[in-house]
C-alpha cells in the first residue's frame, strides 16, 4: 500500500509520461508517427529504457509562458541498451509544444550527450520538432549552441546518429549535420534551413517540404542525409543494425561476432563477371555480397553519388568499411559528389577504428568545366588526404581500370594501402591505351600510309605493353596478382594479419583537410 | 639648448638664434607602420552560367547523368518497360553506360537519337 506521497509522486509521472496528452498522441499517430517514447521502447532493448529529467520544466514566463506546461519540456531523454549495449539517446516531443527547442529542452539533451561522452557510448537524436521555441528568444539559440559545440566535442570520439522522424528546421539542422549519421524517414521527415513559406515570400519559388528537404531530397540530391527509410518502425531497426557495426567510442573496436561463412569460400561467381570488352560494365554489388560474411550489406548514401558504393559488411566477423567503384554509374568515374561521399565516409571509418576495403575499377575523373568550376580540385583532394591519413587497416582489391590521378586515389599502396591485390583483368596506367597512343604516337599515326591501321597497331602495342598488372607488380605497387575466385579468402587473411596495425603519426593539432 | 640659423628674406640675410623648450629628450613611440594593403585586383567576372539543358525535365523524367555520345536507343514512344530495363546506351569515360527504367511504365517520348551528344541533366525519355 503506497503512502500519500507516493501515490503522488506516481501520479505526477503518469501525467508526465503522457506528454502532450491523448489528444496530441492521437494527431501524432494519424500522421504515421510514433511518440517519443514510443520510439525509443522499440530503439532499445525492452525494458531497458531508463528516463532522465522527467520532471525538468521550462522557466520562460514571456508571452503567458508561465501558464504553459510543458511535460518534460518537450524532449524525452535516458540511456538504454542496444543488442546488450549501453547508448544514449534524445528524443523531442512533438506532442509537447510542438517539440520546440528552449533553454531546458537544450539542457536535458545537452546533459544526455555529455553523460554519453563520459561513459563513451553512442548518442542518438531523434529530431521530431517545430524549431526554435521563439517565446524563448535568445536562451533558445544559446541551448541549440551548446547542443552544436557538444556534438563537435564528441565527434570522432563516440558514434553520434541522428534521427529526423519530423520536421527538423532552420539551425536545428546542424546538429544533425555534425553527427556521423542521419537517417530520415520518408513522407514525414524533413530538413531545411528556410523551410517553402519562406523561400516564397522571400525569392518567390514555390516547393513542397517534402521535395525541398525531405529524405529523397536529402538521400538523393544534397546528400546530406546517409539513410531513407520507408517508415519509423524500418528505421529503428536499421539503427539497431548499424549498431553492430560500430564500437562504443573510438578507444574501441567494433564488436566482433563469431563467423559461420567459410573463410576459405570460393567466389567462383566473380570469375566470370567482369565482360571481356573493357567498354562494358558490370554490377560492383555482386562483387561486395559475393565476399562478404553471409553476403550482407548495410550501404551508406546508397542513393546519393551512386558511382562510388559504400557501407559497411564484416569479413571473418570484423566488421569492414567498403569504399567501391560502381562501373554501372556513370562509368564508375570519381566526381566531386563520389569524391565527399567517400572521403566522409572514409574518415568516420578510420575515427572508430574500422579497416577499409577498397574495391577499384576507376576509369578516372570526370572531365568537364561543371566539375572543374565547381571544385573537383578541391574535393577530390579530401579523398586522397582521407586515404592518406586513415591509419586502421587498408587493403584495396582492383577488380579492372585503375586509371591516373584517380589510381593514386583510390587508396594505392602509395596513400598507404597495407596490401593490394589486383584480379588478372587489371589495367593500371596514366590513361586509356587509345588516349595515351594518341599522344605518344601522335607523329608514327600521322606519317604513317594508313593513318588509321597505324593508330590500331599502337592502340594494341600500348594495350599490351601497358595495360596490366603486371609493371605495378614488378614495382611492388601490387602485392599480388589474384583469381577472383580467390578474393575473400586473401582478403581475411590480410584484414587478419592487419589486427595489431599501429601507425605513429607526427604531432600536431589536426591535419587541414582542404574543405 | 638654443641653435642658429640665416634666414634672408628679400634679399636681406638675418642671423636668428632658436631655442628648443623642453621634451625633446622624451623617446617617442613609433607605432609599427601597417603595410598598405596592396589594391584589390578587379573582382572575378562571375563564371558564365552553364548552358541550359536542351529540354527541361520534369519529375518521373529520365535524364543524363554525365556527358555523353547516344550508342544507342533501345526503346520507342508507346513501348511499355519495366524497372531495371535498359532504355539507353550513352557512352562515356570509354564506358557504356545503360540508362535503365526508375520504376515499370509506358514511355511517352524519348528525347535524343543514336549519335547524339548529351550533357548531363539532359532530358533523355519521359513517361506517360
Amino acid at each position: 500500500m503506497a503512502t500519500k506521497k507516493q501515490e503522488e509522486m506516481l501520479e505526477k509521472k503518469a501525467k508526465l509520461r503522457l506528454g502532450g496528452g491523448e489528444k496530441a498522441i492521437e494527431k501524432q499517430h494519424s500522421l504515421g508517427k510514433y511518440t517519443a517514447r514510443e520510439r525509443l521502447e522499440k530503439l532499445f532493448d525492452k525494458d531497458s529504457f531508463v528516463e532522465t529529467g522527467l520532471f525538468v520544466k521550462h522557466r520562460c514566463t514571456n508571452f503567458g509562458m508561465d501558464k504553459k506546461e510543458a511535460a518534460g519540456d518537450g524532449v524525452v531523454t535516458g540511456y538504454g541498451t542496444v543488442n546488450g549495449r549501453l547508448v544514449y539517446a534524445a528524443a523531442q516531443d512533438f506532442t509537447v509544444i510542438g517539440g520546440s527547442l528552449g533553454e531546458m529542452q537544450a539542457m536535458k539533451i545537452a546533459n544526455a550527450q555529455e553523460a554519453a561522452l563520459k561513459v563513451g557510448c553512442p548518442m542518438i537524436c531523434i529530431n521530431d520538432s517545430g524549431g526554435a521555441r521563439i517565446q524563448e528568444g535568445v536562451d533558445a539559440l544559446a541551448g541549440y549552441g551548446r547542443i552544436f559545440y557538444n556534438n563537435t566535442m564528441a565527434s570522432g570520439v563516440i558514434p553520434q546518429i541522428s534521427v529526423i522522424m519530423g520536421p527538423c528546421a532552420g539551425g536545428a539542422v546542424y546538429s544533425p549535420a555534425i553527427t556521423d549519421f542521419i537517417f530520415m524517414v520518408k513522407g514525414t521527415g524533413e530538413m531545411f534551413i528556410t523551410g517553402p513559406q519562406v523561400i516564397k515570400a522571400v525569392i518567390g519559388e514555390e516547393v513542397t517540404a517534402e521535395e525541398l528537404g525531405g529524405a529523397m531530397a536529402h538521400n538523393q540530391v544534397s546528400g546530406c542525409a546517409h539513410f531513407a527509410c520507408e517508415n519509423e518502425d524500418a528505421c529503428l531497426e536499421e539503427i539497431r543494425n548499424l549498431l553492430s557495426y560500430l564500437p562504443q567510442n573510438n578507444n574501441e573496436l567494433a564488436p566482433a561476432f563469431a563467423c559461420t561463412d567459410d573463410l576459405n569460400r570460393e567466389n567462383t561467381k566473380l570469375d566470370t563477371l567482369v565482360p571481356e570488352n573493357p567498354n562494358k560494365a558490370y554490377d560492383m554489388y555482386e562483387v561486395i555480397q559475393e565476399i562478404a560474411d553471409d553476403g550482407q550489406f548495410v550501404e551508406y548514401q546508397k542513393y546519393f553519388a551512386p558511382n562510388i558504393v559504400t557501407g559497411f559488411i564484416r569479413l571473418n566477423g570484423q566488421s569492414i568499411g567498403v569504399i567501391a567503384s560502381q562501373p554501372k554509374a556513370m562509368a564508375g568515374c570519381l566526381d566531386i559528389n563520389s569524391s565527399d561521399k567517400a572521403s566522409r565516409f572514409i574518415r568516420t571509418c578510420d575515427a572508430f577504428n574500422i579497416p577499409l576495403l577498397t574495391l577499384e575499377d576507376v576509369p578516372g575523373f570526370l572531365p568537364g568545366t561543371a566539375q572543374e568550376h565547381g571544385g573537383i580540385i578541391r574535393h577530390g583532394a579530401k579523398m586522397l588526404f582521407a586515404y592518406s591519413e586513415a591509419s586502421v587497416p587498408k587493403v584495396t582489391l582492383i577488380t579492372r581500370k585503375a586509371y591516373g590521378g584517380a589510381y593514386i586515389g583510390m587508396c594505392s599502396k602509395h596513400l598507404g594501402a597495407d596490401f593490394v591485390y589486383a584480379w588478372p583483368d587489371t589495367e593500371i596506367a596514366v590513361m586509356g591505351a587509345e588516349g595515351a597512343a594518341n599522344i605518344i604516337f601522335s607523329k608514327d599515326i600521322k606519317g604513317a600510309e594508313d593513318p588509321v591501321a597505324k593508330r590500331q597497331e599502337k592502340i594494341a602495342e600500348y594495350q599490351d605493353t601497358m595495360m596490366n598488372p603486371y609493371i605495378a607488380a614488378s614495382r611492388g605497387y601490387v602485392d599480388d596478382v589474384i583469381m577472383p575466385h580467390e578474393s575473400r579468402k586473401y582478403l581475411i587473411s590480410a584484414f587478419e594479419s592487419l589486427k595489431g596495425k599501429r601507425v605513429d603519426k607526427p604531432l600536431k593539432k589536426h591535419g587541414n583537410i582542404p574543405l | 639648448m638654443s641653435k642658429k640659423f640665416n634666414i634672408t628674406v628679400d634679399g636681406v640675410t638675418h642671423a636668428v638664434e632658436v631655442e628648443e623648450l623642453g621634451g625633446s629628450s622624451a623617446p617617442v613611440a613609433s607605432a609599427p607602420v601597417a603595410p598598405v594593403a596592396p589594391a584589390p585586383a578587379a573582382a572575378p567576372k562571375p563564371a558564365a552560367a552553364p548552358a541550359a539543358p536542351k529540354a527541361a525535365a520534369q519529375a518521373g523524367d529520365v535524364t543524363a547523368p554525365l556527358q555523353g555520345t547516344v550508342l544507342s536507343v533501345d526503346v520507342n514512344a508507346g513501348d511499355s518497360v519495366k524497372a531495371g530495363q535498359t532504355l539507353l546506351v550513352i557512352e562515356a569515360m570509354k564506358m557504356e553506360n545503360e540508362i535503365v527504367a526508375p520504376t515499370d511504365g509506358v514511355v511517352k517520348s524519348v528525347a535524343v537519337k543514336k549519335g547524339d551528344n548529351v550533357s548531363a541533366g539532359d532530358l533523355l525519355v519521359s513517361f506517360n
